[in-house]
């Protein structure tokens, strides 16, 4: 998918810089080949188009609980799967992921990849409005 | 006076630590709420990762809404001190317009036109 050209809404020049986090990629505790997905067994790449910390199958979004603060410290000896649960956007119009671990229920949030599949990162973010009873039920109460 | 019963005097309110109303503990249908009802922000003041109480006391900022297999809607708060996430359930009186906004929002600023999965 082609990115848009121009961000809408306010400048780019105007955004809080992103929280500092150690890149562990070089000193051998982040995974060093390719990782296979658990959802969905896809073989994926470790080098992803915008982003530095591809943590999530590009095909079905499913991650794996291995760290737990700092992307790459394979902190966490949870280990469970963890799906996506729900989507919001940063202030610049950034998606972010939030994804739910089916083993512990602990939320992480990551930002989407240039790979991911479109048609499942629109269905996540319009999931709120297709239960209609409730959408509808909010709307009328406006 | 001591005969009369604790629940009935007891009026248990929070203030909210964004925009300052003050908000009753219990919903009108009873359930326990831990956000505001009017700008839906709440305080990180429960540990989620190891239960019991926490020592961060930040304030809460709601970012997003998932939804339940049982099609209830969830509030996502994130904590803006530690960057903590916590899910709770919607209650009956928030503020439907800051939902409903919440919940378009990632469709207002698409990554990719939109357009492209028309042709699919």
């Amino acid at each position: 998918m082609p990115r848009r050209k121009q961000p809408r809404g306010r400048d780019r020049s105007a955004r809080r810089p992103q929280r500092h986090k150690d890149v562990l990629h070089g000193n051998g505790g982040h995974r060093a080949h390719d990782f296979r997905c658990v959802n969905c067994r896809l073989d994926v790449s470790l080098t992803a188009p915008g982003t530095a910390h591809r943590n999530h199958c590009p095909n079905c979004l499913a991650s794996l609980h291995v760290d737990r603060r700092i992307p790459g410290d394979r902190a966490s000896d949870c280990r469970g799967q963890m799906v996506a649960l729900a989507m919001f956007t940063r202030p610049d119009g950034e998606w972010m992921i939030v994804h739910q671990c089916l083993t512990c229920g602990e939320l992480s949030a990551n930002r989407i990849a240039g790979d991911d599949n479109a048609l499942v990162l629109v269905r996540l973010a319009l999931k709120p409005l297709q239960d209609t009873t409730m959408a509808s039920r909010t709307l009328l109460t406006l | 006076m001591s005969n009369i019963s604790n629940n009935t005097l007891k009026v248990d309110t929070f203030t909210c630590a964004w925009c300052g109303l003050t908000v009753s503990t219990f919903a009108a249908d009873g359930t326990r709420r831990n956000h505001c009802p009017s700008c839906l922000h709440s305080q990180h003041v429960s540990d989620h990762v190891k239960g019991g109480p926490s020592q961060c006391h930040g304030r809460m900022t709601p970012i997003a809404i998932a939804v339940l297999r049982t099609a209830d809607w969830m509030l996502i708060h994130r904590c803006v001190r530690c960057d903590e996430l916590t899910s709770n359930p919607v209650c009956a009186d928030d503020n439907q317009l800051m939902l409903m906004r919440m919940a378009v929002r990632p469709l207002a600023q698409p990554p990719f036109p939109l357009e492209a999965l028309g042709s699919l």
